[in-house]
């Protein structure tokens, strides 16, 4: 048996849903807990919190 | 790095909480970068605008160093500035403006003017604001005047404006200079020079139905026909000397100015003999005596008539067809020509007998901006910006009953057609025969020689199959001189057709009327040589803050969309993606929350979705009435008399139809749940629908305006990108995260999963058509793409019929089965007849019509 270094992570539902789709083509998620709570590979999470961050920015409006 | 954080967080309060507050890593390498961040705040900070503190704090210390090495030679102030220089210059980078220094009685001087591009910027609060603003607004262009800042743009375009309402270059600058926190910079003072210079010494002036190039100076003359463009334009009338007459100009004598009163003014019902410039500057003799000085000299309109030392006026004709292209030379040469009007002394054209109705009373900003327009007794081409709302139909009549000659008002539907011939019959004294109307269903011609025209945009700027009657029809508008052109919202008529217009049609004054001066692309600029400078534009909050239009508050209502719609949402393609968060059951809910409360309060409420799907499906399911561009006209009015008379009917909801066609003073509440993508110029239309509230009189009376948007989706860029036109009018949005009191709502819609699933699949079963915008709205023919705010869609499809197996047995309701109608719509529960009237009027009516027949019988025996 392995053992994998998780996190857990807090979120609302909404960027929960962003997270299982983008598990779907990365996987990186070892327990769904419930609405608010993941648990996911540790190692993962900053390549996670990247595109999470890139995927929010879309909804944004800037003056730029 | 620290301060960017806490401004990204504050962005999404919720969404990320403290995921990692554990190894929330902290470094502390140097003393000075352990600074605490500072406290989020809740308002939205641009990127830009966050300063990294760290290194500015490093920097002070550097900086307190070196002043203790720093010999003792420079006098006190010279040091202190030199110590500002070198301590902040740096974090500016490109926009260091340090070498700027701030003159000693700064603080009462209320603008700062950047040295590069010319934005001003204003404190608003500064006592003297108000002046400094008349002044500004003469001379730039507002870029954005929220409540304590405003910033104000100097470009070509707002000098040549300031120049063509009188204002002489030396003291604009000497102005700039005594209301500067800062010297005026050189390279602004050089620019004022440089495109002031020039301005104003050409003129287009139209005679005899041939246009003319005329000037006081034969100099300048002589440097335009240098150009070749210009040189290729001119028309050699044929009884030119060739010899002589060629090289020459014809040369008249220049146009005196007397005595004009603009009608409905206060002048005009007092039957002053007095000449308008005097009452244009009413505003800036109120202010105090001291100030008054100085900016009626310079903000009114006396020192007009620039040239008028020079009696003699010289001139070169153009052929008709090129004036669009002499026009955009001059400006390029920076000769801009000013077209103005000699009304009252033109005789070739016929007058037309019509003026204001008696009743008729014009507000002080709109005399403000027909001052502009009529300032030297002459009618100048321009465009009047005012909001939604504020009336500029009657300014378009009144100016059409200051100039009385022939009239062609071009709008941009034909339902705009219907309504402005109306507004000329219930303001001015036109009869019904001086007015014609100009569609694809009606060809009128006025009878006598002068008249109105009213028609629309593509009417006239069509090139290709026409029918014979408008052929016709166009050859007496082509045929004839107009005296005035009235074009109204200027800022959606393509350049190409506002080209054909333009050079098809020949008038002597143009008047553009508009009230958002925004487009989504940048084309504005064609305007200021089509049309010509921006004349006057009103200040929302001023005429907000007289009661001339409403207070409003405008809130933006986030709502979280639920995981299943989230999930759903992030799975679909675009188009299915705006239905779904059209649908959102907390938005769904929100709108309940809010249509209750306001009804609670009195208010009256107008729902707007772009989206039918989701109009119909809200109306049904909260039980209001709808209307969209399915519903029939009867049942259109029905629905409408109900809503403005009816106490049981207080909400309505209404698809883009309700956008500018529909006008209903009662509302004073609107709520918008799904909109044109980022139209700037949509929602500013929709906030005009409550800006002219009856109620806005009332004491301490705000109209609200609501925007729900679904966080975490596309909507949220749009609905951002869509205040950013009311934000620079300086609307401020608030934002709701939460509806205080929603879950305690007896009867609250989608309370459950179940519903809520229910809903889903609803939405997901719905065709991909069903997605669209607008798909209601039917622009007629002859309607400016864009201006009914859609695309047409073809004539209305019906849904196919579904086929389902089943046996006759079954279907007859023999297996227990029933058949009940859900969500049934509100509209049919309307009782037949129009809204019940007060006793009180139904009595009056009763006594009347048992009068009229007692008459009837007394008058036949």
């Amino acid at each position: 048996m392995r053992t994998i270094i998780g996190i857990l992570l807090t979120c609302d539902p909404a960027v929960k849903q962003i997270l299982l789709s983008m598990n779907e083509k990365h996987s990186f998620i070892i327990e769904d807990l419930d609405d608010h709570h993941l648990v996911i590979k540790a190692d993962e999470e900053y390549r996670v919190r990247k595109e999470l961050e890139a995927e929010l920015e879309k909804n944004t409006y800037s003056l730029e | 790095m620290s301060a960017k954080r806490t401004a990204d967080e504050s962005l999404y309060p919720t969404k990320r909480l403290r995921q990692n507050e554990d190894q929330e890593y902290i470094e502390i390498g140097n003393e000075d970068d352990a600074i605490p961040p500072s406290p989020p705040d809740t308002s939205l900070v641009p990127r830009a605008a966050t300063i990294n503190f760290s290194a500015l704090t490093r920097k002070l210390a550097e900086a307190r160093r070196a002043k203790e090495n720093d010999p003792e030679n420079l006098t006190s102030l010279e040091a202190h500035r030199r110590q500002q220089d070198s301590l902040v210059s740096h974090i500016f980078m490109d926009q260091d403006f340090s070498w700027l220094h701030l003159k000693p009685d700064h603080a009462s001087r209320p603008l700062w003017i950047s040295p590069e591009d010319g934005h001003i910027i204003l404190e608003a609060f500064s006592p003297i604001a108000e002046q400094a603003q008349d002044f500004l607004t003469a001379i730039s262009e507002p870029v954005s005047r929220p409540a304590f800042i405003h910033e104000y743009k100097l470009t070509s375009y707002s000098l040549y404006a300031a120049v063509s309402v009188g204002l002489q270059t030396e003291d604009i600058i000497e102005v700039l200079n005594r209301l500067s926190k800062v010297p005026v910079p050189e390279s602004i003072t050089s620019f004022i020079r440089e495109r002031t210079l020039s301005y104003g010494k050409v003129k287009l002036v139209l005679k005899h139905n041939k246009y003319f190039v005329e000037s006081n100076h034969p100099e300048t003359l002589q440097l335009l026909l240098k150009d070749r463009v210009i040189r290729e334009a001119r028309l050699f009338s044929t009884q030119a000397d060739n010899s002589i007459k060629a090289a020459t100009f014809t040369t008249t004598k220049a146009p005196v100015k007397g005595n004009l009163v603009i009608p409905g003014t206060k002048e005009a019902e007092k039957k002053k003999d007095d000449t308008r410039p005097a009452s244009s500057n009413a505003a800036g003799q109120t202010n105090g005596t001291s100030d008054a000085d100085l900016f009626t000299s310079v903000v009114g309109v006396e020192g007009d008539e620039i040239d008028e030392d020079d009696e003699n006026v010289h001139a070169f004709e153009i052929h008709d067809s090129k004036i669009d292209d002499v026009k955009k030379r001059c400006n390029e040469l920076e000769y801009p020509m000013l077209e103005e009007y000699d009304f009252r002394n033109d005789t070739v054209n016929a007058n037309l007998d019509i003026d204001l109705k008696p009743a008729t009373v014009i507000r002080p900003y709109q005399e403000t901006s027909l001052s502009k327009m009529f300032g030297n007794g002459r009618a100048r081409s321009g465009i009047i910006v005012l909001p939604c709302g504020a009336g500029k139909t009657l300014v378009g009549i009144t100016a059409a009953c200051t100039i009385k000659k022939s009239c062609l008002v071009l709008c941009t539907s034909s339902v705009s057609v219907m309504q402005w011939k109306q507004q000329f019959m219930q303001w001015s004294n036109v009869t019904d025969r001086q007015i014609a109307v100009f569609t694809a269903d009606q060809k009128e011609k006025f009878a006598g020689d002068s008249g109105i025209v009213v028609s629309t945009y593509s009417m006239v700027a069509n090139t290709h199959n026409r029918s014979h009657e408008s052929k016709k029809m166009m050859e007496f508008l082509t045929s004839r001189e107009w005296g005035f052109i009235l074009l109204d919202e200027v800022h959606v008529v393509p350049a190409a057709m506002f080209r054909r217009v333009v050079t098809t049609i020949k008038a002597h004054s143009k008047l553009g009327l508009t009230a958002t001066l925004v487009r989504e692309d940048d084309k504005i600029a064609d305007l200021n040589y089509m049309i010509g400078p921006k004349l006057y534009e009103a200040n929302w909050m001023d005429l907000a803050a007289k009661g001339h239009i409403a207070n409003v508050q405008c809130a933006e209502v986030w709502c979280p969309m639920t995981p299943e719609f989230y999930r759903e949402y992030l799975r679909e393609q675009s188009r299915k993606r705006m239905l779904l968060y059209c649908m959102n059951p907390n938005k769904f809910q929100a709108c309940q929350f809010l249509i209750k409360y306001h009804e609670d309060r009195g208010d009256k409420v107008i729902v707007f979705s772009d989206n039918v799907f989701a109009l119909e499906a809200y109306a049904k399911r909260l039980g209001k009435l709808y209307i969209h561009g399915g519903t029939g006209q009867t049942e259109r009015m029905r629905i409408l008399s109900w809503f403005q008379h009816s106490p049981q009917v207080n909400t309505i909801f209404l698809s883009k139809v309700g956008d500018t066609s529909i006008d209903l003073p009662e509302a004073t509440c609107l709520i918008q749940i799904s909109s044109h993508f980022g139209s700037r110029r949509q929602e500013a239309q929709r906030l005009g629908r409550i800006l002219r509230a009856k109620r806005r009189n009332d004491e301490g009376f705000n109209a609200f305006f609501y925007s729900l948007v679904s966080k975490d989706t596309q909507e949220m860029y749009y609905s951002t990108k869509r205040q950013q036109f009311l934000i620079d009018q300086g609307y401020a949005f608030k934002v709701i995260t939460h509806l205080d009191g929603l879950e305690d709502l007896p009867d609250l819609v989608y309370r459950t999963k179940d519903e809520q699933i229910e809903l889903i699949s609803s939405v997901l079963l719905a065709n991909e058509s069903e997605a669209d915008l607008g798909s209601d709205v039917r622009a007629g023919e002859g309607d400016l793409a864009g201006t009914v705010t859609s695309k047409d869609f073809g004539p209305m499809r019906f849904p196919a019929a579904q086929r389902t197996t089943g046996s006759l047995t079954a279907l007859s309701g023999a297996q227990h089965m029933s058949y009940i109608e859900q969500n049934k719509s509100a509209n049919k529960k309307l009782a037949r007849e129009a809204a019940p009237r007060h006793k009180l009027f139904a009595k009056r009516d009763k006594e009347k019509a048992a009068a009229r027949k007692e008459a009837r019988t007394a008058g036949h025996p």
